[in-house]
C-alpha cells in the first residue's frame, strides 16, 4: 500500500470540511420537511413501522414519551409552558408514524416553526431523546428498532435546537 | 472578608480566599458560577477514554469530544486502563476536559512493567562490561566507542525495567454531527494532536529508537449509522511512534513520520452496551534490527568480532542469543465491550491482539478501562 503523505491527509480534511460547509448553507429539506418517511442513512427499513407495531404502537409510544417528559424536571416545564400537552401529543403519534414511512398525513407545522420562539438548547433536546428510549423500553421496543425511530428524528435537531 | 483583610498570615490569608471561593462556588450551583457545568450528551455517545488519554476507542482517538458536555458546557472524565500482556502490563491513568463538545484537551501517564523482557540485554551488557577491564580486550572495546560501563547498562533496571510516558493531547472537531445528521453521509470531522515524552531515554536508544520525545497528529471522522445501531470511526495519523512511543519514536534512519491508518467499528446492542472491534497500523521502524549498547553499538557486531567472539561465547553471549534480541513490531486489534452504567462510569473490557513486541511475540491479553466522568 502506497503510504499517504500529510499533505494528502490535510488536503482530504479541508475538502471534506468544504463539502460539508456547502452541504449545511443549502436550504434544509429534510428537517423542514412536513411529509414523508426520513431520507436516512442507511435507509429506515420498509418494516420499521410494522416492529414499532404500526400506528396503534407508535401510540402507546408517544403515550409513555409524554409520561417520561412530564415526569422529567429538566424539560417537562417546556412542555407545560408550551401547552397544549394533547395537541402535541397527537401530532407527535402522526410525526413519528410520519417520518417512519407510515401512510397517514402529519398535520402540525415544520419542526422550525413550532419551536423557533422556544429557544431550545441540543441539552434539552437529548433530554426527549433520553426519553425517547426510556418509551422504547417501557414499551418493550428493541433497542435496535428504537434507532430506527431515532435515526428517522435526528435530523430534526437541526430545525428544533436554536440556542 | 474581615479575615481576608485582617490576617497577615499568607497562608491564612489564602485559607481565607480559599474558603470564601468554596462558599461562592458551593452556594450559587444553580446561579452562575457552575453554569459552564454541562452532561446532557445522550449515554454512551462520548465513547471512552484511549489509552493516549483522548476520547474515542481504547486504542484509536474518535472525532467525538471528550466528556458528557454539549455544546452548552464542559464536562471531564479521569480513566484508568490496565491491560495484561504475556511479557507487558501496560497501566494508563489519565484525565482530559470537554469544552464545549469542541475542544478536548488531555493528559494520559502510561507505565509499561515489562517483566524480565529486557534482562538479556542486562545479561549481555554485564558480559561486555566485564570485558572491559580485560587488559586484551579492554582496548578493543575502547576502539570500538565503549569506554565505560555506565554507556551499558542499555537503560535496563534488571527484573524491574518499567517504561513510563507522558502524552498531552489536545483535539477541535472541526465539522459534521456523527449522531443528528443522520440523512446525509457527512462524518463528524476533528483533528487533534499528541506531544509525547517517555522517560527511558537510554532504553529506548538501545532499542535504536531515534527519539524518545515526538509529537503525532491526526484526523479522525466518526459516524453513527442509527438505522444500524452501527459506529464507525476512521482515524489517519501522523506518526513515527514504536508501540505508541511506548518503546521510542523513529529507528536508526530518523523519525520516519508516516500517515498510519486506523479504525473502530462498534455495535450499539443496547442503550448502554457496545461491542466491536478496532485496528491500528503500526510502523516497522526498528523492524528486524538488534539491540545497540553504549550509544551506537550493535550486538550483531560485537558477537562477530574475530576478536571479541570468542571470548563473548565462552560468556553465553553468541549469536544464537544476540538473535533473540531481534525486534518486530505488529498492527494491533482488539476486540471489546463497554458497559455505561451511568454517565459517571463506564468499564470496558477487552481482548488485545497486539502481535510482537520488541523481542516478545504474541502479545494477546485481556484489557479492562474504567472512565469516570463529570
Amino acid at each position: 500500500m502506497k503510504p499517504i503523505s500529510f499533505k494528502t491527509l490535510a488536503v482530504a480534511t479541508a475538502l471534506l470540511c468544504g463539502a460539508a460547509t456547502g452541504s449545511v448553507l443549502a436550504e434544509d429539506k429534510v428537517a423542514e420537511r412536513t411529509e414523508g418517511k426520513t431520507p436516512a442513512y442507511p435507509g429506515i427499513p420498509a418494516d420499521s413501522l410494522e416492529k414499532f407495531g404500526g400506528q396503534a404502537g407508535v401510540d402507546v409510544w408517544v403515550d409513555d414519551l409524554f409520561y417520561y417528559i412530564l415526569a422529567d424536571n429538566r424539560i417537562n416545564q417546556i412542555f407545560n409552558t408550551h401547552g397544549h400537552v394533547q395537541r402535541q401529543m397527537a401530532l407527535n403519534k402522526e410525526l413519528e408514524s410520519m417520518v417512519l414511512g407510515g401512510p397517514g398525513r402529519y398535520t402540525g407545522a415544520s419542526m422550525s416553526a413550532a419551536h423557533a420562539e422556544l429557544g431550545i438548547t441540543v441539552t434539552q433536546f437529548n433530554a426527549v431523546v433520553e426519553d425517547a428510549y426510556l418509551a422504547c423500553d417501557a414499551a418493550r421496543t428493541p433497542y435496535h428498532v428504537c434507532n430506527q425511530l431515532i435515526a428517522a428524528l435526528a435530523p430534526f435537531e437541526r430545525a428544533i435546537v436554536t440556542k | 472578608m474581615k479575615g481576608l483583610k485582617g490576617s497577615k498570615l499568607p497562608v491564612r490569608r489564602c485559607a481565607a480566599l480559599l474558603a470564601t471561593g468554596m462558599a461562592l462556588l458551593g452556594g450559587s450551583a444553580h446561579a452562575g458560577i457552575l453554569d459552564f457545568y454541562n452532561d446532557g450528551k445522550v449515554l454512551a455517545t462520548p465513547g471512552v477514554s484511549m489509552t493516549d488519554g483522548a476520547g474515542g476507542g481504547g486504542i484509536t482517538p474518535w472525532a467525538v469530544i471528550t466528556g458528557y458536555e454539549t455544546r452548552d458546557g464542559i464536562n471531564a472524565d479521569f480513566h484508568y486502563t490496565y491491560v495484561n500482556l504475556p511479557n507487558y502490563s501496560l497501566n494508563s491513568l489519565g484525565a482530559a476536559v470537554g469544552f464545549y463538545d469542541r475542544v478536548e484537551l488531555s493528559y494520559a501517564y502510561d507505565i509499561l512493567p515489562t517483566g524480565s523482557t529486557f534482562n538479556t540485554i542486562g545479561l549481555v551488557s554485564n558480559a561486555v562490561g566485564g570485558l572491559l577491564s580485560s587488559p586484551t580486550l579492554g582496548p578493543i572495546l575502547s576502539g570500538l566507542g565503549l569506554t565505560t560501563g555506565n554507556q551499558l547498562a542499555g537503560g535496563v533496571d534488571p527484573w524491574n525495567t518499567t517504561i513510563k510516558m507522558h502524552v498531552v493531547g489536545a483535539k477541535v472537531r472541526l465539522i459534521g454531527e456523527a449522531i443528528y445528521d443522520s440523512d446525509n453521509l457527512i462524518p463528524q470531522v476533528s483533528v487533534g494532536g499528541f506531544y509525547k515524552w517517555n522517560e527511558n531515554k537510554v532504553l529506548l536508544e538501545t532499542l535504536q529508537a531515534a527519539k524518545s520525545k515526538d509529537w503525532e497528529a491526526y484526523a479522525s471522522i466518526t459516524k453513527i449509522f442509527f438505522p444500524v445501531s452501527t459506529l464507525l470511526n476512521v482515524t489517519a495519523r501522523y506518526t513515527g511512534a514504536n508501540q505508541t512511543g511506548l518503546t521510542g519514536f523513529g529507528g536508526p534512519d530518523g523519525d520516519h513520520k508516516k500517515v498510519r491508518v486506523e479504525a473502530s467499528l462498534a455495535y450499539l446492542l443496547k442503550k448502554d452496551t457496545a461491542i466491536g472491534v478496532e485496528f491500528q497500523q503500526h510502523g516497522h521502524n526498528v523492524d528486524g534490527r538488534n539491540v545497540t549498547l553504549g550509544g551506537g553499538l550493535d550486538l550483531t557486531s560485537l558477537v562477530n568480532n574475530p576478536l571479541l567472539g570468542p571470548t563473548l561465547k565462552g560468556l553465553g553471549v553468541d549469536s544464537a542469543l544476540v538473535s533473540t534480541l531481534t525486534q518486530k513490531e505488529s498492527n494491533w486489534y482488539d476486540a471489546f465491550v463497554a458497559f455505561f452504567p451511568s454517565k459517571n462510569l463506564s468499564i470496558t473490557m477487552a481482548m488485545a491482539y497486539l502481535g510482537q513486541i520488541t523481542f516478545t511475540p504474541n502479545q494477546v491479553g485481556y484489557y479492562i478501562s474504567l472512565q469516570t466522568s463529570f
